[in-house]
């Protein structure tokens, strides 16, 4: 094997291990159960507010005793044509009594009431909380409807026939849905993942082993090895997780009654995500999504490491955390809108910038079918991720080994006289 | 022809305005051990470190086990810093088989010779200990089998003594001569001359930046005078033994003492016979390294003082 890749192996091993083999490793590597933990009661209580919203509207129709069994049917057919997200409030239907008043009944307590119907089926008067109210013409609507029934007198109910077409292929929309969906992921696993390694290299010079290094391997593969040691873990965390995810869906899927599970799947929206592909083909997909994934790491890692490296003090690297959440925020950003509007410039510019490339490249994957392009887009990130390691090793031996120069990029110190910082 | 594992020439570094080393050149010769010796902060550690590639010198080059630029034989040479660096989370054998792995070694191998080492040095009882539990002697040792584990033909250790105890450093200058005996090339840098003086086949003296002395140990300590401490026998008197010995001679007790040089001696000796004070005690030693290495640096110091105050007259003048 050659020197330079065994010593990068020497070095991404030592990383690996010493950050797996240790108790922090386990709360790091359960720290997305907190996350989730979180997300699902913060979920929770806004599901509840979101019923408890939608449970205490209401509409009211004050109507004649001889009119509410025609109302109440009237409105089980509409409410059946606008179920879903279109469905009106809960209809309230009470016998008129001489003295009502409309607005009293808007007032009372324990509901939200939208609008209030009153009066003659043939002219009723409504009184609405907000002028032109779906909530108003809803019952406009019903009143409508009573009295054409009324004036057709009894018809047989018409009993459609519905057949559903497939449109043969997954939408445009769909596909650029999960393009947008792998950005965001990959995005995630790397804000997560990738900003650890900015404060790398603070273990080597804070214990002196740094030197150790720069005597024995090429700085390059401290890097680099570096990089891969935390890539490792990355990946661990991933297949872990991506482990319980598969196995909590088969013991779930075990527990649960075959009809019951049969039916949810048809009616969920995930299913039919499901049954939509992206346009290279789901195996694809999937693998050079993770491609992407293992570059971006690389290149975002990289720059984190060359940045954190000339770092003197453990309030630099912490410094720094803020603006490399800003820079990965703005590689999501434009990878985004890239995502959402494939075939323009700013796809294009988004899929060439190399700190965006592979976030854009995942997307471009979902909606188009070519599959060579991304063979070119890999080369292209891997040659970034070579480049942007050779330029951090450079700064680093000149700036803090070497103590030369005295630059940093964000301090123009010149270096006080004696040794190297890093070798102090 | 001789054969030199070290040729480096001419090496120069500028920190910030401060000149660290000044031209310092180092030709250290196959198969033997050689000191850098210097007073702190004169330069051997830099010196060191451009030597060995871990910094960029600003001028000059090194060579290494035959003409090689120094990265490019990493793997053949061992390296202990003078800032002692290992990962505390590591255990004994693992840190020292990872320092082999670094420089080529397998790791299987590594962990077999580093058991074989530490039990040579009685510390087979902290083999799978934590580093981070040991004491800072323990650790320096174990930083230095890892340093040569992987059998290196250059072996460069900075300021390796220190923080030692006797006992360790006893043993560390065995492990010296056997590395040396194996035939390894061994270049240390230290300001304690009695280990020099052991252990050293050639030395180089390094002072404000540059080399002011390179030689072996018998070449340094005859740049002073022989010593010599004469008793006569009797009641003698003081002044005309005075006036019998070279000039400078100091009286403390009944002895005196004196330099004299080399070629003086057996005139000397003839003298004192001829004159009939006797001789009741008389000694003629060559001086140590120690007084070698103060001589030299003194000599440096006291220059480098005299340009400072030339160079502030003629500032005040101008």
């Amino acid at each position: 094997m050659n020197h330079f890749v065994r010593n990068m192996l020497v070095i991404a091993r030592r990383d690996f291990l010493s950050i797996v083999a240790t108790p922090t490793f386990l709360l790091f590597l359960l720290a997305p159960l907190f996350m989730i933990g979180l997300g699902a009661i913060g979920g929770l209580g806004a599901s509840q507010l979101a019923d408890s919203a939608r449970g205490a509207g209401r509409i009211v129709a004050l109507a004649d005793a001889a009119d509410i069994e025609a109302l109440r049917s009237a409105d089980q057919r509409l409410r059946a044509a606008l179920a879903g997200r279109g469905a009106p409030p809960t209809l309230l239907i009470r016998v008129a009594a001489p003295g009502d008043d409309p607005r009293a009944v808007m007032r009372e307590k324990g509901s939200d009431t939208y609008a209030v119907m009153h009066g003659p089926l043939a002219a009723p008067a409504i009184v609405e909380q907000e002028a032109g109210s779906r909530s108003g013409r809803y019952l406009a609507l019903l009143a409508d409807a009573v009295m054409r029934d009324r004036a057709a007198g009894t018809v047989t109910p018409v009993e459609a026939r519905f057949e559903s077409v497939a449109t043969g292929g997954t939408s445009v929309a769909a596909q650029q849905s999960m393009g947008f969906g792998a950005v965001f992921t990959i995005f995630l696993l790397t804000l997560l993942l990738a900003g650890q390694a900015v404060g790398m290299l603070a273990e080597e010079k804070g214990n002196k082993v740094i030197e150790i290094l720069a005597a024995a391997v090429p700085l390059e593969s401290v890097f680099l090895g570096k990089l891969l040691g935390l890539l490792g873990v990355a990946i661990l965390f991933i297949a872990f997780w991506s482990a319980m995810a598969v196995g909590g869906g088969f013991i779930a899927a075990t527990q649960m009654d075959p009809a019951a599970v049969a039916a949810a799947n048809a009616a969920s929206p995930a299913a039919a995500a499901l049954g939509a592909a992206p346009a290279t083909g789901w195996a694809f997909f999937i693998a050079i999504c993770f491609a992407y994934f293992v570059m971006e790491f690389l290149l975002l890692g990289a720059v984190f490491l060359g940045v954190g490296a000339q770092a003197g003090t453990v309030r630099e690297i912490q410094m720094l955390s803020l603006p490399i959440t800003i820079f990965q925020v703005g590689m999501f950003s434009l990878s985004a809108a890239a995502a959402s509007a494939p075939g323009t410039t700013l796809a294009t510019v988004a899929q060439i910038f190399p700190f965006s490339s592979p976030l854009a490249m995942a997307a471009r994957a979902a909606t188009d079918g070519d599959h060579a392009v991304h063979l070119l887009a890999l080369g292209w990130q891997a040659l970034w991720v070579g480049l942007v390691i050779l330029l951090s090793v450079r700064l680093f031996r000149s700036g803090v080994l070497s103590g030369g120069g005295g630059w940093k990029f964000w301090r123009g110190t010149a270096r006080a006289q004696g040794d190297s910082p890093a070798l102090r | 022809m001789t054969d030199y594992s070290v040729e480096a020439t001419g090496l120069s570094k500028d920190f910030g305005g401060f000149k660290a080393v000044d031209g310092v050149s180092l030709q250290v010769p196959s198969g033997s051990i050689y000191g850098v010796l210097g007073p702190n902060g004169a330069g051997k550690t830099t010196s060191l470190r451009m030597t060995l590639g871990i910094i960029d010198p600003d001028a000059g080059q090194s060579r290494l086990l035959g003409g090689h630029a120094p990265r490019a034989v990493r793997h053949r040479i061992g390296y202990l810093p003078e800032e002692r660096g290992l990962y505390p989370g590591m255990k004994a054998r693992e840190a020292i088989a990872f320092m082999g792995a670094l420089r080529g070694l397998d790791w299987r191998e590594g962990r077999r010779r580093a058991a074989a080492f530490m039990g040579e040095l009685g510390l087979e009882r902290v083999v799978d200990e934590k580093i981070r539990k040991m004491s800072k002697g323990m650790a320096q040792m174990i930083q230095l089998i890892g340093s040569i584990v992987h059998a290196p033909d250059l072996i460069v250790l900075d300021e390796p003594f220190s923080g030692l105890d006797p006992v360790n450093q006893e043993r560390l200058e065995m492990l010296v001569r056997r590395e040396r005996d194996r035939g390894a090339t061994i270049l240390f840098s230290t300001h304690v001359m009695a280990h020099a003086e052991r252990l050293c086949d050639r030395i180089a003296i390094i002072a404000r930046s540059q080399r002011r002395f390179e030689g072996s140990v018998d070449d340094a300590r005859a740049l002073l005078p022989m010593q010599v401490r004469y008793t006569p026998r009797g009641d003698a008197d003081a002044p005309a033994i005075a006036a019998l010995l070279p000039a400078g001679a100091e009286r403390r007790g009944d002895a005196w003492y004196f330099p004299v040089d080399d070629t003086a001696i057996e005139p000397l000796l003839t003298r004192i016979t001829a004159s009939g004070f006797g001789v009741a005690g008389l000694s003629i030693a060559r001086p140590g390294l120690h007084d070698a290495f103060v001589h030299i640096v003194r000599q440096v110091d006291a220059a480098f003082d005299a340009d400072a105050t030339s160079d502030a007259v003629e500032e005040a003048a101008a």
